[in-house]
């Protein structure tokens, strides 16, 4: 069966440095797919080939059965991909409503002409704005700027965001990157409520989330994906546990 | 007709190499400080208009070319340290715009301080007249010139190359983080590297007054040249502005044996085919 | 404040600065307003710093001074002007818009300086050095009041369409380029694009003010299409304010004021317009809006405000 997104011998090679080997990769329909391996395993990079950040140097992806390899960073969403990014990536003077609103736009299919409308006469884009605002739980920010929000309320703007873009599958580049406790509590809930009505990629450190939400984990080391399972598989699987406590039995 | 050619080659090459000059110091400010220095045409300016002061107070043109420019790498410490380090912290088009006032202010500076009227400033006495080259009789000045600045892009190469100093600023060109991350002071780097782009602005200016005297626009006449250095080297590039200097240099002499008027324009024209055909510069990686 | 509260202020401008002001000098002031304002679309609103501005104001002018002075009337040299100035941004713009921030100046700066030179040099057509002088006014527009009038007239229609053209879905566009190129185009906007559009847009404003300054003095000197009046161009932007749609023509009022307060007694002014500039850059770099928000903060809290 045909996954929703497909990578075929995906390789990146900066250099010197392999940063991707060989990825084969298969994420299925509305599974919660995620990406776990120490620090600069080439996780993000993984990303940054099927976003179009980054032009692999070998292998293709393909998306709903298309070629997407090499498509730029700003064709990607209108295939119905979306990320969101480890470092917050937001448009700080701009306010919570406006950062949700551009992504929406962005995907609206709005010919030229209607240019000359107002930002304030699209209701039905603010009406969508508002409800993925809400959902993220920022509605009480709407108005404010993003810059003025906390660590963690930006990192569910970046969400926020990537759900702008009315996307197929999303690309979660460590949404709890940086979070206390409750706040990945809260973003990890919101993840749940995401799985089903889209397929998520999820690049993740924080184990308890990916044990509790996954479907299927992937590992990667050294840019190799070195093991792939359900939740249950991979907590026993030897060539993790190395590949993280770099023990050898 | 080839005499002439000869002559505006080597015109060409003395040209190019003090363009080369001013194009370094632009290049080295923009490398490390990732600021255009819109200051920096003022400060050749400085370099002349002090290097005459100073010739014609001691007798010495020597005296001049030395003291002047030490002067103008003065100017360029108190322009780095008071303003455009306050500056880091803001958005970095600000550093760039308060370079542009600075220019301003350094411009009307020097009219008032030595009047809108130009000057001239001859040779010292040893390096007047011609020297027979057998296919030319070609001026001492600008030979000694030309041999001079190259002694100098020699010296500034063994600087950037086998020193610590120079392995600093490259990689002060290349990654500014990861500079400051070895735990180098990074505004001593800044603070030298503004006094050397100065100090090689205000070289070229003092260095080019006998060939074309002094006018009060020599500062603004000569900033769009080091930019189009900049654009047609690649950003970064220290051997590439010295090697674009020189191709100026000799675009321009060249072009006045056909097309006088289109002297000026010429390198414009060299720098939108580098732009449509090369945009990372001839010499430039990024 | 309001919209429509500022569009009165200007409105009062317009009618009251005739008396308080030679009327001359008011119309620099609006013609100019229309280049800080259009100008800001890119500086302030995409975060593109341009060194050529300059460039398409002085091609506007002197696009326009040549059909005028070749007989043309008003309704043709005028949009004549501004659709020359159109392509040709479109054209500048290929070229400059792919390179981004110290490079993209480098290399407007650079075009300001060609464009200057072929002035400069092809004196048959623009005069040279001493500008393109005899250039006629239509006769309806020949007596000081109704020529004051028709420039407000420009001005209104200039202020409104920009700033319909920056509440629009475009102008978020390029403030969401201006605030995160990266993400912009992650979310699904062609950067290189809408830049090459802010820009265009941006121009040929300005050269639609060139066509108007031309009848002016009659002249186009050559230093309106030198590197320096861009300088000024975005000196008046950042005097304004560039964080604000009006902003900009407060600063355009305020660098014509210390123009011909100054400039004609002291040849050495632009001394002090650095002096200013300095200053702005380095205190105040929310120009004069800012100046005016902290001091109505101030105020709100003397009057006790929560």
């Amino acid at each position: 069966m045909a996954g929703l997104l497909e990578c075929h011998a995906l390789s990146k090679n900066f250099d010197a440095v392999d940063a991707v080997v060989d990825a084969n990769l298969e994420v299925a329909k509305g599974s919660v797919h995620s990406i776990i391996g120490p620090n600069g395993a080439g996780k993000t990079t993984f990303f940054n080939l099927i976003s179009g950040e980054v032009p692999p140097t070998t292998g293709r992806v393909y998306f709903k059965g298309q070629d997407i390899t090499g498509l730029s960073s700003h064709q990607i969403p209108h295939v119905g991909i979306a990320r969101c990014f480890q470092r917050t990536n937001i448009f700080p003077k701009l306010t919570v409503f406006e950062n949700v609103w551009a992504a929406l736009f962005a995907r609206s299919n709005a010919s030229a002409l209607e240019l000359i409308k107002r930002v304030s006469d699209f209701g039905e884009i603010k009406d969508k704005a508002r409800k993925i605002i809400s959902e993220v739980g920022l509605e009480k920010k709407l108005t404010e700027r993003a810059e003025t929000l906390s660590h963690g309320q930006q990192r569910l703007l970046e969400v926020a965001i990537t759900l702008g873009g009315t996307p197929t599958l999303m690309l979660l580049d460590e949404p709890t990157q940086g979070l206390a406790p409750e706040a990945t509590q809260e973003m990890t809930q919101l993840i749940q409520g995401l799985a089903g009505r889209y397929t998520i990629l999820l690049i993740e450190h924080k184990m308890h989330v990916v044990m509790a939400i996954s479907h299927l984990i992937s590992v990667m080391h050294f840019g190799h994906f070195i093991a792939e399972g359900g939740p249950d598989e991979i907590r026993q699987n030897e060539a993790v546990q190395e590949a993280y406590l770099g023990t050898r039995r | 007709m080839s005499i002439l050619i000869a002559g505006q080659v080597l015109n060409g090459l003395a040209t190019g190499m003090l363009y080369a000059m001013v194009g370094v110091g632009l290049t080295l400010v923009l490398g490390v400080l990732n600021i255009p220095n819109f200051a920096h045409g003022t400060l050749y300016a400085f370099g002349a208009y002090f290097t005459f002061t100073v010739a014609n107070w001691t007798d010495s043109f020597y005296l001049g070319v030395l003291i002047g420019p030490l002067l103008v790498v003065l100017i360029g410490f108190v322009i780095e340290s008071q303003g455009v380090r306050r500056l880091y912290g803001a958005h970095h088009d600000y550093q760039l715009l308060f370079l542009f006032a600075i220019a301003l202010i350094l411009q009307e500076t020097v009219i008032l301080i030595w009047g809108p009227v130009g000057f001239s400033l001859l040779p010292p006495k040893n390096l007047a007249g011609g020297v027979d080259l057998g296919f030319i009789v070609y001026p001492k000045y600008r030979l000694a010139l030309m041999l001079f600045t190259a002694t100098l892009v020699v010296a500034l190469y063994l600087l950037m190359t086998r020193t610590i100093v120079g392995a600093i600023l490259r990689a002060g060109i290349e990654n500014r983080e990861m500079v400051k991350v070895l735990g180098i002071n990074i505004n001593k780097v800044f603070l030298f590297t503004f006094g050397l782009g100065a100090y090689l602005a205000g070289l070229a200016g003092a260095l080019s007054t006998p060939i074309w005297g002094l006018t009060p626009s020599m500062g603004l006449d000569i900033l769009p040249i080091c930019f189009v250095i900049v654009v047609i080297a690649g950003l970064g590039s220290i051997l590439g502005a010295i090697g674009a200097g020189i191709i100026i240099g000799l675009a321009q002499s060249l072009t006045t044996v056909w097309w006088p008027e289109a002297s000026n324009v010429v390198i414009y024209f060299m720098m939108g085919l580098v732009i449509i055909f090369r945009p990372q510069g001839l010499f430039g990686s990024r | 404040m309001r919209d429509r509260n500022i569009y009165l202020i200007i409105l009062a401008f317009i009618v009251i600065g005739p008396f308080l002001q030679p009327r001359v000098t008011v119309t620099e002031m609006l013609i100019f307003g229309i280049v800080a304002v259009a100008s800001n679309i890119m500086i302030g609103y995409t975060g593109m710093l341009s060194f050529g501005q300059a460039m398409f104001f002085g091609i506007g002018a002197y696009v326009a001074g040549l059909l005028l002075k070749a007989g043309m009337p008003l309704i043709i040299a005028m949009p004549a002007g501004i659709l020359f100035v159109l392509v040709l941004s479109i054209a500048v713009g290929a070229f400059c818009v792919p390179r981004t921030g110290l490079y993209f100046i480098c290399i407007t700066f650079a075009f300001n300086q060609m464009f200057y030179f072929i002035a400069y040099s092809w004196t048959d057509l623009t005069g040279g050095e001493d500008g393109l002088a005899g250039i006629p006014r239509p006769s309806l527009l020949d007596d000081p009041v109704s020529f004051y009038v028709f420039v407000s007239v420009v001005f209104l229609a200039c202020i409104v369409a920009m700033k319909r053209i920056v509440d629009s879905p475009l102008g978020l566009i390029f403030q969401t380029i201006r605030e995160n190129p990266e993400r912009a185009a992650a979310v699904g906007y062609n950067v290189k694009l809408y830049k090459w559009i802010s820009f265009t847009i941006a121009s040929t404003f300005t050269g639609l003010a060139g066509t108007v300054y031309a009848m002016l003095y009659y002249i186009v000197p050559i230093d309106q299409i030198h590197w320096l009046k861009s300088g000024d161009f975005i000196f008046m932007t950042l005097l304004g304010g560039t964080g604000s749609f009006f902003g900009p023509i407060i600063g355009a009022i305020g660098y014509i004021w210390m123009y011909d307060t100054f400039a004609l007694f002291w040849g050495r002014w632009p001394l002090l317009m650095g002096v200013v500039f300095v200053v702005v850059v380095l205190y105040l770099r929310g120009g004069i809006v800012e100046l005016i928000g902290k001091v109505n903060d101030r105020y709100q809290r003397a009057r006790g405000a929560p």
